[in-house]
C-alpha cells in the first residue's frame, strides 16, 4: 500500500471512499435517469395534448361549419336557384301570351285588316319600336301574312315596355318577314343607309328549335347577332288548322342573370350557373373548372374526369343536393346545387374549405402562440432547475468525497492502532487489551472483544497447557519408577544361583507398555525345593501392575510357608478374591522342583501349556491340568500334577504375549512358531534360548505394535551331576 | 477394532462380536453390557466372527458371567478353535456355557 496525503491506496480507506463513491454515483445516474425519464414523458404528454387538443379543434369546428353550411348554404342556393329560374319563367309567360294572342289572329284572319309596318329608323333608336325587317330576296309587300302579324304591334310594345328583362320580342312569318319591338333601331342600318336584311329565319336556331319542338322553347346561350351581347331566345310556334304559320318569341339578355351571379360572389363563395348540356354558362371564376365557356367546345362537367364533380352535377341538375365536399381546382370546396326546373339548368353555390377554415386555423393559429409560449417557459423553467440539480449535484458529491474520507479514516484508525498493537505483542505473558479507541460501537468494538478474549483464553490456555506438561512429565517420571519398581520386584541378576550346578534358569520380561501385568518368579523354598511362577493379569498397565504385585507377593507368601502348589493357588485365590472389586484375574503356572530328585510338581490356574524337552527330545507342550484362574472366583480348588526331569530336561515358560504376538497381517505367532524357535536352539543355554525366541519374534512382527507383554522363563535341570550337559 | 450388534428384546439380549476383544475394546464392551443388561434374564453372547480375545477380554466375560448368574442365564454360542483354546487354557471353560 502506498500512502498519498495520509490516504492508503489499496487499504480500507479507499475502499470504503470507492464504495461511497461508486453509491453516490449510481445515485445520481439513476436520479438523472429518473429526471430526464419524467422531463421527456412530460414534454411528450404535453405534446400529446397538444396534438390532441388541435385534433378536437379542427374536428369541432370543422363539424359546427358542416353543419351551418350545411343549413345555410343549401338554402340559399335553393333560393338562387329559384330567383335565377324566375328571371326566365316570366319571359316564357310573355311567349306564351304572344303565341295565343298569334293563334287568335291566324284564326279569326278573316276579322283584321292588315297593320301597317315599318322599317328600322334610325331616329328612332333609344324609344322602342316596332320594326320590320325581311330575308334578302324577299319582298314584305308580298308577304301572306306580314300585314296580318302586324296586328301584334301594340301587344309587342306593350309587353316589351312591361318587362325589365326582355331585350326584344319578335314574330316570324314563315315566308322570311320578321316583326320585332327593341329601342336599337339604328344597329339595323348599315353604313350605306340601306336596312340590313334579317339572318335566314328559318335557320335560326329559336325557329328550328321551337318548329322541331312544337311547343315553347329555349334556345341555348348565343351572341346576339348585332349587339354581341350573350342572350338567348324564348320562342314558340303558331299554328292555323294544323299548318305553321309563324313563330313568335322574346329575346332575354343574359346581362340580367350574369350580373346577379357576379353580385351574389364575393371572396368567400361564389355562384356557378350550369345548363342541361353540364356546360358553365355563368360564374365570377376567370380560370379553372367553373369558367364560363360559351362555345362548342365547351366541357360537359357531367362527364368530368373529377367522377364526385360529375355526379355532383348531374344530381344538381336534378335536385337540391346536400352540402358535398368536393375537390376543384386542387382546393376543397364545399358545394350545393339546385336546379333551375325552367331551364333544365342548375345554380351551384361554391364555398372553399380554406374560407370556412379560415376561423378554425386562426383559433389553431393562436392556441399554438400559446402552446409556444407555455413550451419556452416550461423549457427555461426545466433548464434552470437542471441547472440547479447540476450546482446541487456537485455540491453533494463534494460533501460525500469529503465525508466519504473522514469515515474512511474514522473507520481505519482504530484497525491500525489494533495492528500496531498486535504486531508489539511479544512473549506470553503479554496479551492484547481493550482501549478507549477501539469503542467505535460497530465490528471494530466487536473485533477488539474478540481479539482481545481470545488474547486472554490464549494465554489462560498456553498457562494450562505448561500445567499439563509438567503434570505428564511427573506422571511419565513415577511411571519409569513404577518400571524399575517392577523390574526390581523380579529376579533379575543372572545366574540367579551361582552356586547350584544341578539346575540354571533364566527369565526375561518386556513390557508392552510401561508396566505391564505379567510376572516371573522364581525362589528356593529352601535347599531342595525351587518354586517358579509364570502368570499374566487381565488387562494392562499400572491397574495390571498392582495386581500384579498383589499376586506375585501372596504367591511367594504362601509358597515360603510351604505348601502344596495346588494349595498355594488355592489360597492365593481365596485371597485375592476377598478383595477383588475391578473383578481382574491373573492366569498362574507355579511349579515346584525337588532339585535333588527332579520330581517337578506343578498346578495351572488357567495359564498357557508349559514346554517341555526332555534330554533326548525335543521342545513339546505338556498339556497339564488345568483350573480357573486366579481371582474368578471364590473357593476354587485346583489340582495338582507331577512330573519327572530328567537331568538334561529343559522347561520352557511363557505368558500369551509370546503365542499372540501378531505380525502387520494380523496373524499370531501361535505355539507351532514358538516350538520351531525353542528348537532350532538345539542344546542351547537357557539365556541363550530366551534371547533367541526374542529376536524371531521380533523379527516376526516386523513393525507391528506389539500388544501384550513378552514373559518367557526357562529351566534347564542337570541334576546331581552338575554340568554334564553343560556347553 | 471390534464391531458389537446388539439386539435386546424384552428379557433377552444378543450380542453378535465382530474382530478383536482385547485392551482397546474390551472397555466398550463392557460399558454396552453393563447399560444393557438391567432386567435381561437371557444373555447370548455369539463369538462367530470374533478373531482374538485377550485377558482384558476374558475379565469383561467373567464379571458378565458373574452378573447374569445373579440374574438368570448367560451362554456363549459359535465360538470358534482358537478361543476355545483360550477358554480351555484359563479354565474359563468350566464357569462359562459354551454352546
Amino acid at each position: 500500500m502506498k500512502i498519498i496525503r495520509g490516504i492508503k491506496i489499496g487499504g480500507l480507506q479507499q475502499k470504503i471512499f470507492n464504495l461511497m463513491l461508486i453509491i453516490i454515483l449510481a445515485l445520481i445516474g439513476v436520479y438523472g435517469a429518473v429526471s430526464i425519464y419524467q422531463r421527456n414523458n412530460l414534454t411528450s404528454v404535453v405534446q400529446d395534448a397538444n396534438d390532441r387538443q388541435q385534433i378536437a379543434i379542427e374536428e369541432v369546428s370543422e363539424e359546427t361549419m358542416m353543419a351551418v353550411l350545411e343549413s345555410s348554404m343549401a338554402r340559399t342556393t335553393a333560393l338562387q336557384a329559384y330567383i335565377a329560374n324566375d328571371l326566365f319563367s316570366d319571359v316564357g309567360t310573355d311567349v306564351k301570351t304572344l303565341q295565343a294572342f298569334a293563334t287568335e289572329l291566324f284564326a279569326h284572319e278573316s276579322d283584321f285588316a292588315p297593320h301597317p309596318y315599318y322599317e328600322p329608323d334610325a331616329s328612332k333608336a333609344g324609344t322602342p319600336t316596332v320594326q320590320m325587317q325581311h330575308e334578302e330576296g324577299v319582298d314584305p309587300a308580298a308577304s301572306r301574312d306580314l300585314g296580318l302579324v302586324a296586328n301584334m304591334s301594340e301587344i309587342m310594345l306593350s309587353m316589351y315596355q312591361n318587362s325589365d328583362k326582355l331585350n326584344s320580342c319578335f314574330v316570324a312569318t314563315t315566308d322570311g318577314c320578321i316583326l320585332f319591338v327593341d329601342d336599337r333601331s339604328d344597329v339595323y342600318i348599315l353604313e350605306d343607309g340601306s336596312v340590313a336584311y334579317a339572318p335566314t329565319v328559318h335557320e335560326r336556331p329559336w325557329y328550328r328549335q321551337a318548329v322541331e319542338a312544337g311547343d315553347l322553347i329555349f334556345t341555348g346561350v348565343e351572341t346576339d347577332s348585332f349587339s354581341g351581347i350573350l342572350g338567348l331566345v324564348c320562342a314558340a310556334p303558331v299554328y292555323r288548322d294544323g299548318e305553321l304559320v309563324a313563330v313568335v318569341g322574346a329575346d332575354v339578355f343574359l346581362t340580367a342573370i350574369d350580373e346577379y351571379v357576379q353580385s351574389r360572389s364575393s371572396e368567400n363563395g361564389y355562384l356557378c350557373v350550369i345548363n342541361g348540356d353540364g356546360e358553365v354558362l355563368f360564374s365570377p371564376r376567370e380560370s379553372g373548372v367553373f369558367k364560363p365557356a360559351l362555345s362548342s367546345k365547351a366541357a360537359d362537367l357531367r362527364e368530368s374526369d373529377n367522377t364526385e364533380l360529375a355526379d355532383f352535377v348531374k344530381l344538381a341538375l336534378r335536385e337540391r343536393t346536400p352540402l358535398s365536399l368536393i375537390e376543384i381546382d386542387g382546393k376543397y370546396c364545399y358545394l350545393t346545387g339546385a336546379p333551375m326546373e325552367t331551364l333544365g339548368w342548375t345554380l351551384l353555390s361554391v364555398v372553399e374549405k380554406e374560407v370556412t377554415d379560415q376561423p378554425t386555423a386562426a383559433m389553431l393559429s393562436r392556441y399554438a402562440d400559446i402552446n409556444k409560449d407555455a413550451t419556452a417557459l416550461y423549457q427555461k423553467g426545466a433548464k434552470h432547475a437542471e441547472t440547479t440539480v447540476l450546482v446541487l449535484t456537485a455540491v453533494v458529491v463534494l460533501l460525500a468525497i469529503m465525508s466519504a474520507l473522514a469515515l474512511a479514516k474514522k473507520v481505519v484508525k482504530p484497525l491500525e492502532h489494533m495492528t500496531r498493537r498486535i504486531n508489539a505483542l511479544s512473549g506470553s505473558d503479554q496479551a492484547f487489551e481493550m482501549e478507549e479507541v477501539y469503542r467505535t460501537d460497530d465490528e471494530i468494538e466487536i473485533l477488539a472483544e474478540s481479539f482481545a478474549s481470545l488474547s486472554r483464553k490464549t494465554r489462560d490456555y498456553i498457562s494450562q497447557i505448561t500445567r499439563i506438561t509438567a503434570e505428564k512429565e511427573r506422571i511419565g517420571t513415577e511411571l519409569a519408577l513404577a518400571t524399575r519398581i517392577q523390574a526390581d520386584m523380579l529376579p533379575g541378576i543372572f545366574p540367579a544361583f551361582p552356586d547350584r550346578k544341578e539346575f540354571d534358569i533364566y527369565a526375561s520380561m518386556d513390557p508392552a507398555k510401561e508396566v505391564g501385568g505379567d510376572f516371573y518368579d522364581f525362589f528356593l523354598i529352601d535347599q531342595d525345593h525351587l518354586c517358579m511362577v509364570i502368570a499374566d493379569v487381565s488387562g494392562k498397565g499400572i491397574p495390571a501392575a498392582l495386581f500384579m504385585m498383589a499376586s506375585k507377593i501372596i504367591l511367594a507368601n504362601n509358597a515360603m510357608l510351604g505348601k502344596s502348589p495346588a494349595r498355594i493357588l488355592s489360597d492365593t485365590n481365596a485371597a485375592i478374591c476377598s478383595n477383588n472389586r475391578e473383578e481382574m484375574f491373573v492366569t498362574t503356572w507355579l511349579g515346584i522342583l525337588e532339585i535333588s530328585t527332579g520330581k517337578l510338581t506343578a498346578a495351572n490356574a488357567g495359564h498357557e501349556y508349559p514346554a517341555l524337552q526332555r534330554p533326548d527330545g525335543s521342545f513339546e507342550l505338556f498339556r497339564d491340568k488345568h483350573g480357573l484362574v486366579i481371582g474368578a472366583f471364590d473357593g476354587v480348588r485346583y489340582k495338582e500334577y507331577e512330573m519327572h526331569l530328567e537331568p538334561g530336561s529343559r522347561l520352557f515358560l511363557y505368558t500369551d504375549g509370546v503365542t499372540e504376538a501378531m505380525n502387520t497381517e494380523g496373524d499370531l505367532f501361535g505355539t507351532d512358531r514358538m516350538l520351531d524357535a525353542l528348537n532350532r536352539q538345539g542344546r542351547a543355554h537357557p539365556e541363550q534360548i530366551l534371547r533367541q525366541v526374542t529376536e524371531e519374534i521380533n523379527s516376526y512382527i516386523g513393525g507391528a505394535e506389539q500388544f501384550d507383554d513378552l514373559t518367557m522363563l526357562c529351566l534347564e535341570y542337570k541334576g546331581k551331576g552338575g554340568n554334564e550337559h553343560d556347553d | 477394532m471390534l464391531n458389537i450388534k446388539k439386539t435386546v428384546e424384552n428379557e433377552k439380549a444378543c450380542f453378535q462380536l465382530e474382530g478383536r476383544l482385547d485392551t482397546i475394546t474390551s472397555p466398550e464392551l463392557e460399558k454396552e453390557l453393563v447399560d444393557s443388561l438391567d432386567n435381561v434374564k437371557e444373555l447370548v453372547l455369539d463369538f462367530e466372527a470374533l478373531d482374538y480375545l485377550s485377558s482384558a477380554g476374558l475379565r469383561v466375560l467373567l464379571s458378565t458371567q458373574k452378573r447374569m448368574s445373579r440374574q438368570g442365564s448367560m451362554k456363549l454360542v459359535h465360538v470358534n478353535d482358537t478361543i476355545m483354546e483360550i477358554f480351555e487354557v484359563t479354565g474359563f471353560t468350566d464357569i462359562l456355557t459354551i454352546e
